[in-house]
């Protein structure tokens, strides 16, 4: 006997992984603000450790940008408004 | 200016007569800039764009419409706090006959200067163009012929004072945070 192979249906997944696919928040290196400021409004906003403020900070630094945080639009606005309410440069984006 | 710390997070700094003039100048200024309406470099940096997207139009607009005023508000409560600081403060007389002014600041205060310091610092730098390649302290050279020294000068002092406020707040962040 010979089945013919089932025709899976797979579920249409697409949508969704396009939507829930996260953003991302990016700061930008600037001449101005101390590093040390940045390791505190790291550790401030996003409750990160000295060390991973500290590692996003020389990121930055010597990068000229790095990411600091992702996830839905709604919560990487509110990060991006904190960062900004504390002088930071920041934008977000949707990797595609 | 001199400093002691009071306890966790706590500092009690003492300005000199002209350092309190200079920190008194700060809020009328920056609130100039934040409602300022003609194209300014310096608002553009306090106030950036949250989308580097073109497309993001729409976000943009909402963005202006409804985060940025809220951005203004918390900015001028930040300056009324350093006038309320500046307002509320012991003033002394040293034996010089030097009047000084001694301010402590606990935690919520140190937050709010230091947004509000940070505010004079990108100001100044956005006014003095400074980049990269430029803020070597060291290299400056305060000539008074230079009619920058004064905003330079004014920026190493804010620099100093801000360097100092950062150190305390970060005493009391956990090397490690609480899981």
């Amino acid at each position: 006997m010979t089945t013919a192979p089932l025709e899976v249906q797979e579920p249409e997944v697409d949508d969704v992984t396009v939507t829930d696919k996260p953003w991302i928040v990016v700061v930008w290196n600037d001449p101005v603000n101390l590093m040390s400021y940045v390791v505190f409004v790291f550790q401030k906003l996003f409750g990160y450790s000295r060390e991973k403020a500290t590692r996003l900070m020389l990121e930055v630094h010597h990068d000229g940008k790095s990411v600091v945080s992702d996830g839905p639009r709604e919560k990487c606005e509110g990060d991006v408004a904190r960062l900004h309410a504390h002088g930071l440069w920041a934008t977000m984006e949707h990797p595609s | 200016m001199f400093f002691e710390l009071v306890g966790p997070g706590t500092i009690r700094v003492t300005f000199d007569e002209i350092e309190v003039e200079l920190l008194r100048q700060i809020p009328a200024e920056l609130q100039a800039i934040y409602q300022g309406s003609d194209p300014d470099p310096a608002r553009d940096r306090l106030f950036p764009s949250p989308y580097l997207d073109p497309t993001e139009e729409e976000a943009e607009e909402q963005w202006n419409a409804l985060v940025v005023p809220e951005l203004l508000r918390e900015r001028l409560e930040g300056l009324d706090a350093v006038l309320g600081t500046l307002d509320d403060a012991e003033v002394v007389r040293t034996v010089s006959d030097q009047e000084q002014t001694e301010v402590t600041l606990g935690p919520e205060a140190l937050n709010l200067w230091l947004g509000v310091l940070n505010d004079a610092r990108l100001t100044l730098g956005s006014r003095l163009e400074i980049t990269d390649d430029t803020n070597h302290r060291e290299q400056w050279e305060l000539s008074p012929d230079d009619p920058d020294t004064p905003a330079r000068a004014a920026y190493l002092w804010l620099t100093t004072l801000q360097e100092l406020l950062v150190e305390t707040m970060l005493e009391t962040l956990p090397d490690t945070p609480p899981d």
